[in-house]
């Protein structure tokens, strides 16, 4: 995200944050993993606008936001109507988390933008993936973070 | 007589979550929903309500923006920010234009219901 954090630094960081934020939120513990996303799959997009300039998308297949959002919402979770409103709170708070972690690390406030929802995968325009975090829950779902720098960066 | 809280979020879950934390409080009564800072100004002359809770990162205005607009015309409206942007700058940011408290996302019931309460405590 900056020249003041490796990528290894960086992706420990992230990873760090989506466990913390998946298990606080929704009680599911997230593993990274090396298996494949299924065909049923959804895209949040955010983009850090103040302090760092690269974007995060979150890939993940349908079958683990609706379960995050079941051990939430419970009932009053409507898969047709709430998800894609579900996913991108999911995305908001983890944002959060990772701006603290930057504070905590660089001394740098970042803002983030709305998230953008997509069904099926999202790659940002104007950005490179500079590496991904792959993860899978217990029952085999699977979600992918994407780290994106703008086009022409290092 | 409960008091009258107007949630603002761009996230109906995050309303669904607070009016399930709200329902069994006599204290506490959710009398507005609004999904955007726009709205917010707009429905808080008619709502009048006794406690705001405001998310920050909404499109259009966001929550700080709204929040001064709302304590520029209501100066003794009582504000809280909500928003998963938990450190220094964003409290002082708050704190700036007025707002009363600050709930962090993710929020259990214990911390709503504490903040409204500090919020209304405050004169």
């Amino acid at each position: 995200m900056n020249t003041a954090m490796s990528q290894e630094g960086l992706e420990e960081m992230l990873d760090r944050a989506v466990r913390e934020v998946t298990r606080q939120t929704a009680g599911i513990q997230l593993f990274q993993s090396g298996g494949s996303l299924g065909e049923d799959i959804c895209t949040v997009y955010v983009t850090f606008n103040k302090g760092f300039h690269t974007s995060l998308t979150l890939c993940a297949d349908t079958a683990l936001l609706v379960r995050m959002a079941h051990n939430i919402f419970g009932g009053s979770f409507n898969v047709q109507e709430d998800l894609e409103d579900f996913s991108k709170e999911y995305l908001n708070v983890l944002c959060g988390k990772i701006a603290r972690f930057l504070k905590e690390t660089t001394s740098v406030a970042v803002r983030f933008s709305v998230p953008r929802f997509y069904r099926g995968n999202y790659i940002p325009q104007d950005h490179r993936r500079q590496f991904i975090l792959t993860y899978s829950d217990d029952e085999n779902a699977g979600a992918q973070l994407g780290h994106h720098i703008p086009c022409g960066s290092e | 007589m409960a008091k009258k809280v107007m949630i603002v979020d761009d996230s109906k879950m995050i309303y669904l979550q607070m009016q399930n934390m709200l329902a069994d409080s006599q204290e506490f009564e959710v009398a507005a929903y609004c999904r955007s800072g726009e709205e917010a100004v707009e429905q808080y002359d008619v709502v009048m309500p006794d406690v705001v809770t405001m998310d920050i990162i909404m499109p259009g205005i966001d929550g700080i923006e709204a929040a001064g607009a709302i304590l520029e015309k209501h100066p003794q409206a009582r504000i809280v920010m909500v928003s998963s942007l938990a450190y220094e700058d964003t409290f002082d940011e708050a704190k700036e234009i007025g707002a009363k408290g600050f709930i962090d996302k993710p929020f259990d019931k214990e911390s709503l219901i504490k903040a409204l309460h500090e919020a209304l405590e405050q004169a």
